[in-house]
């Protein structure tokens, strides 16, 4: 096995063993990418290739010098007896919304390609000082718009490493991307509807999204202020945990950053679930889906693998010990996408209107063209077709006439989506559930091109992911199985702050399908 | 003929003088730097940037909110204003929309002509400031040093009725900023902002017609003259049947006119909605208190009391309480005096202010202290020293530091009180003045001021003028 | 079921959002526009409780999770140079764009 391919928690016991240098480590990770990676994401690409169609196409920029002395300089502390912190040498990835001081921060657009930002995010800085080291950014969906990474202005786009016809899923299309072709072992991504999850599941990763405020949001290029979190992908349950480690706590650059202490994650990991209460909701076996002509809300069942592996998951739990409550009604769950769409863009659009070419980014237009003229080209030439429409969307439904009919009605159908959750974690309720069990997608990944522009399906992608952000719970994707060698990933959701119950959870289905054939498949270009 | 009145609202924008912005932790005050050099990643609207709020900012807002007797909510929300301008970084403002931390409330106003004009605030709201632009050519220059300092914004309802009113109101605005430590006031550096809406109606309707907004006018006599002439102007539209439109207007100082800006197109729509970087903002029962403990008492109201209580002209309570370390040294004078608030105001109001405006100091910032006026004032009581011996030492304190007394002391400037001393010089006067003498029993006994002049004279000032006279009267009656 | 986005009505918010669109892409997103709000409409017949408290996140931020306001103290940016240096167009320190529009008034 190469030193690319172990976990996080595994490359830090060897390295503090002194059996390999975090140099090594790097250079093992730095191989693999040179090996599967391909072209960089990057705004001049030429149409792809029959070679670029094979490879993975995970990083939009990879900074190799710097990794290389933050790598020298872990192994120096290991060399003087000194501790690098938590995540010594382990390198990672982060997705391009992530400012990096003196580093690009694109978001996948045109509009911020040659923005150099001059601060670094908590998050990365915290990673940092626990010794992790920076292999590079990678690829999303522009802006972290989509469930695909098909929109990024940075091509070519990702492509599944377990089958580079089919899409990574998105937005975190690099990070879930880089973390299963063994580039890396830890990714940071962002999830604002699904966007850690989903990719996960779609790329046999572990995603995890955390409550909302748990991790600091400061230097993160934001989507939808209220629900955007960020957290981390890896190859196992510990690693997640590990990566939540260092991340998680207050920040004084963020207000929204809850002051809660910080459990210690690792420490009742491997307890088991005896005593666990995990639920199973029949709303998460159904797929809603628009109709096309009328846009009334049909549904149909998600796919018999899909469901299979869910009941699988479950009858493991039971196993160790947990009660399987069935049939847990979760009623407004089928209208978090029409409130997503609402909300996410109401506050998408105003968080784009920083984008004007005045102070930084690209400036389109030409000598002569009046203010107004700058900002209209910049914004068209700029932004891709995403971002556009989550502008006009969030416009439309914000405007004085419509607000109260779209925004403030959507507002309250995010408070009954939240309820939800209330009532079935609640302690004295008629469940009190530690966890919620579904499946994190309604399909396994798609190929590419397959929604064909259509953004309402796109967004339908994501219908069982969304309502954590809405309800700022957070959730957690194991992959669990595959269906025509595409990964399946299963979903637990709990209540605020229970994270690390989640994840004790989801250690404990891990252990209990260790020996599944499955966990010993191989991504395609890794073969 | 319809008599017209005019009605006028004032939206002020006021700057607090906090030491940070209310979002981020640069400068609030860059008004000597160089262009963008006050900024930070948070206030220049880089991506993925958060606000985070200035616990003094809520503090001052609830000071004035308290100061103009508006009600507090306890529970209070930010909210992003939309807009694009290149001075905007982010493209949307941080402010107060529909829950602000104050609404309601009143100033009531005193006018010179002997009225009181109740002024009702419509709404306090906390929000951020833009960038400054200039323009140059055909290009606009943008500096963001001034992104993000903290405002006060206070709308009243259309109470006012003169621009002599408006100008009282923010005359008594800027002097309670001041007093209260919220804001340094100054108009000219932008620290009070005032635009104006003003409409004319026929005297005795209740309706409220097309108003017109004049704006950038940068001090209280131009918004008086602005008012004025557009008060005029609407009356004379309206006189000849011609409807008003709401003009936004700005005042050329130049050339005493007003003009025309550029037409706002539709309503903008800033899609006000809560802004989710930012938690609601809670006051606790606590917080507030901490705020409110050394509320001080108000220039208005203490300018009351000083009329009242201290039966002092109007003339003096005004100056007494027009800023408040030497209202506060008068206060502390008199409480160490306890004689007549008269004397003491007037050592203040002519030798002390004086002082003051000579030295470009404010009262706290003297060597002379409360207490060593009060020493003054009783040595001039007691005799010991006359009234222009008093006012000297002023500066000989001021210079030295030195307690009145010591310098008294020292210097001898002590008044004689010693009968024989003044008897001898008063008899030596009087036999050296046969004619005055002469005239002054003769009648005319306004001469007794010039024998005491010629005592005092003689004895270098240091004589008891009023023990001088008596003694020079014994000698003259003969 | 007719467009509630008409050509007419997307004109204005492209011009709102400040997008400069050419027609086929005009015609796209207000395609996409539209059946997003077939979509957002499933909102309108969900029959909603009084008693709903809408806050502005799902977490409920009580007194124990909320930071406390920050301190009024001065922290200078370690060095603004770098974001001024991110400007398309600078020139003595100034951030130059061009001129807003101006209507010619009497």
């Amino acid at each position: 096995m190469e030193l690319c391919d172990l976990t996080a928690h595994e490359i830090t016991e060897i390295i503090r063993s002194k059996q390999a240098s975090a140099v090594e480590v790097l250079q093992s990770c730095l191989k693999r990418i040179a090996a599967v990676d391909g072209k960089p994401g990057s705004l001049d690409s030429a149409a792809e290739s029959e070679e670029d169609r094979k490879k993975v196409h995970a990083f939009i920029s990879v900074l190799e010098e710097d990794a290389l002395q933050d790598a020298q300089k872990v192994d120096r502390m290991i060399q003087n007896g000194e501790d690098p912190g938590l995540l010594a040498g382990v390198p990672f990835s982060a997705k391009d919304v992530y400012c990096v001081e003196g580093t690009y921060t694109t978001a996948a657009s045109k509009i911020l390609a040659n923005f150099k930002s001059p601060y670094t995010a908590t998050t990365i800085q915290r990673l940092k000082e626990k010794g992790a080291i920076l292999v590079g950014k990678v690829n999303l969906d522009e802006f972290t718009y989509g469930s695909s990474n098909e929109s990024s202005a940075f091509k070519p786009i990702p492509r599944n490493p377990w089958n580079t016809a089919y899409v990574t899923g998105g937005s975190s299309g690099g990070s879930a991307a880089s973390v299963a072709a063994g580039e890396v072992p830890l990714s940071l991504g962002t999830d604002t509807a699904g966007s850690i999850r989903q990719p996960a599941a779609f790329c046999g990763t572990v995603g995890c999204k955390p409550t909302y405020g748990r991790v600091s949001r400061y230097g993160i290029v934001a989507f939808a202020s209220s629900l955007d979190c960020p957290g981390p992908l890896s190859r196992d349950v510990r690693d997640a945990a590990l990566m939540l480690q260092a991340i998680a706590g207050a920040d004084r650059y963020d207000s929204t950053a809850a002051s809660l202490p910080v459990p210690n994650y690792l420490a009742a990991l491997e307890d088991g679930v005896r005593g666990k209460r995990i639920g199973l909701s029949t709303d998460y076996f159904q797929i809603s889906y628009p109709d096309p002509e009328s846009g009334e809300l049909l549904q149909k069942p998600v796919p018999d693998e899909i469901l299979a592996a869910v009941q699988h998951a479950a009858d493991i739990l039971r196993d160790a010990g947990a009660e399987i409550i069935e049939n847990v009604p979760m009623p407004n769950t089928r209208y978090a996408i029409p409130a997503f769409f609402v909300i996410s863009r109401v506050e998408a659009a105003s968080n784009l209107h920083r984008y004007d070419g005045v102070k930084y980014g690209y400036r389109g237009g030409k000598p002569g063209d009046d203010l107004l003229s700058m900002y209209r080209k910049t914004r068209n030439e700029g932004f891709g077709m995403q971002p556009k429409l989550r502008v006009l969307m969030g416009m439309y439904v914000s405007g004085a006439q419509y607000a109260e009919q779209y925004y403030n009605r959507a507002l309250k159908v995010r408070a009954m989506i939240r309820r939800d959750f209330e009532r079935i974690f609640d302690h004295k309720g008629s469940y009190r559930l530690d966890a919620l069990l579904t499946p994190t997608t309604t399909t396994p990944a798609f190929q590419i091109g397959a929604m064909g522009g259509d953004s309402v399906l796109m967004q339908y992608a994501d219908q069982f992911t969304v309502s954590a952000n809405h309800a700022g719970i957070p959730g957690i994707s194991l992959p669990a199985g595959f269906s025509n060698g595409l990964p399946i990933g299963i979903q637990l959701l709990g209540p605020d702050f229970s994270e690390a119950s989640l994840l004790q959870i989801g250690r404990a289905f891990e252990k209990g399908s260790a020996a599944e054939p499955w966990r010993t498949m191989k991504p395609e270009v890794l073969k | 003929m319809t008599e017209y009145e005019v009605v006028i609202g004032l939206e002020t924008h006021i700057q607090l003088n906090t030491t940070s912005k209310i979002f981020c932790s640069c400068k609030a005050d860059s008004w000597d730097d160089e262009p963008n050099t006050n900024i930070c990643p948070i206030c220049s609207g880089l991506p993925g940037t958060l606000p985070v709020l200035n616990k003094a900012v809520v503090e001052k807002g609830v000071l004035l909110a308290k100061a103009m007797q508006a009600q507090i909510r306890m529970l209070s929300f930010f909210d992003r204003k939309n807009y694009f301008y290149p001075d905007l970084p982010k493209g949307y403002q941080i402010s107060q929309y529909d829950l602000s931390l104050a609404s309601g409330g009143y100033m009531d106003v005193p006018m010179p002509e002997g009225y009181i004009r109740r002024v009702n605030i419509h709404k306090l709201h906390l929000e951020e400031d833009a960038g400054k632009t200039k323009n140059a050519g055909n290009q606009r220059l943008i500096d963001f040093n001034r992104c993000g300092v903290p405002l006060i914004e206070m709308v009243t309802e259309p109470d006012l009725r003169s621009a002599n009113e408006a100008a009282q109101y923010l005359i008594r605005l800027r002097q309670l900023l001041r007093w209260l430590n919220i804001s340094e006031a100054d108009m000219e550096k932008g620290h009070l902002r005032c635009d104006a809406n003003v409409s004319v109606r026929p005297k005795g309707s209740d309706q409220l017609f097309t108003k017109t907004e004049i704006k950038n006018v940068n001090s209280i006599d131009n918004i008086r003259n602005a008012i004025e002439h557009e008060a005029q102007r609407q009356i004379r539209e309206v006189s000849a049947g011609r409807r008003i439109v709401s003009w936004t207007l700005d005042w050329d100082e130049e050339k005493n006119e007003l003009r025309k800006m550029r037409s706002k197109e539709t309503e903008a729509d800033y899609r006000y909605f809560r802004d989710p970087d930012l938690l609601p903002l809670r006051l606790s029962d606590q917080w507030l208190g901490d705020i409110l403990c050394d509320f001080p008492e108000l220039p208005l109201e203490r300018r009351a009391r000083f009329i009242s209580q201290h039966n002092l002209p109007e003339y003096d309570a005004d100056i007494l309480t027009g800023e408040r370390n030497f209202s506060d040294f008068f206060e502390a004078a008199l409480g160490a005096y306890g004689g007549d608030p008269k004397k003491v105001s007037n050592y203040l109001i002519n030798d002390i202010l004086r002082m003051l405006n000579e030295k470009g100091l404010t009262a706290n910032q003297l060597k002379i202290t409360p207490a060593y006026l009060a020493q003054i004032l009783k040595m001039v009581d007691d005799g010991k020293i006359n009234t222009s011996t008093g006012k000297s030492l002023l500066d000989k304190v001021e210079t030295s530091g030195e307690s009145p007394e010591s310098i008294v002391e020292r210097e001898g400037l002590g008044l004689v009180s010693d009968d024989s001393a003044i008897r001898a010089v008063a008899e030596k006067i009087v036999a050296s003045h046969p004619k005055e003498v002469e005239t002054y029993r003769s009648g005319k006994e306004t001469l007794i001021g010039w024998f005491t002049g010629q005592v005092m004279r003689e004895m270098r000032g240091k004589a008891d003028p009023q023990l001088a006279t008596r003694i020079l009267l014994e000698l003259l009656k003969k | 079921m007719s467009e509630e986005i008409s050509p007419e009505m997307f004109k204005q918010l492209a011009a709102l959002a400040a997008l400069d669109l050419d027609q086929e892409q005009a015609d796209y997103l207000r395609h996409e526009l539209n059946q997003q709000l077939k979509a957002i409409h499933e909102l309108a017949a969900i029959p909603l409780d009084d008693d709903l408290r809408i806050t502005p996140h799902g977490i409920v931020y009580d007194q124990a999770i909320s930071p406390t306001p920050r301190e009024d103290v001065w922290q200078p940016c370690a060095d603004p140079q770098k974001i001024l240096n991110q400007a398309p167009q600078v020139e003595d320190q100034y951030i130059i764009v061009p001129d807003i529009p101006h209507e010619k008034l009497d």
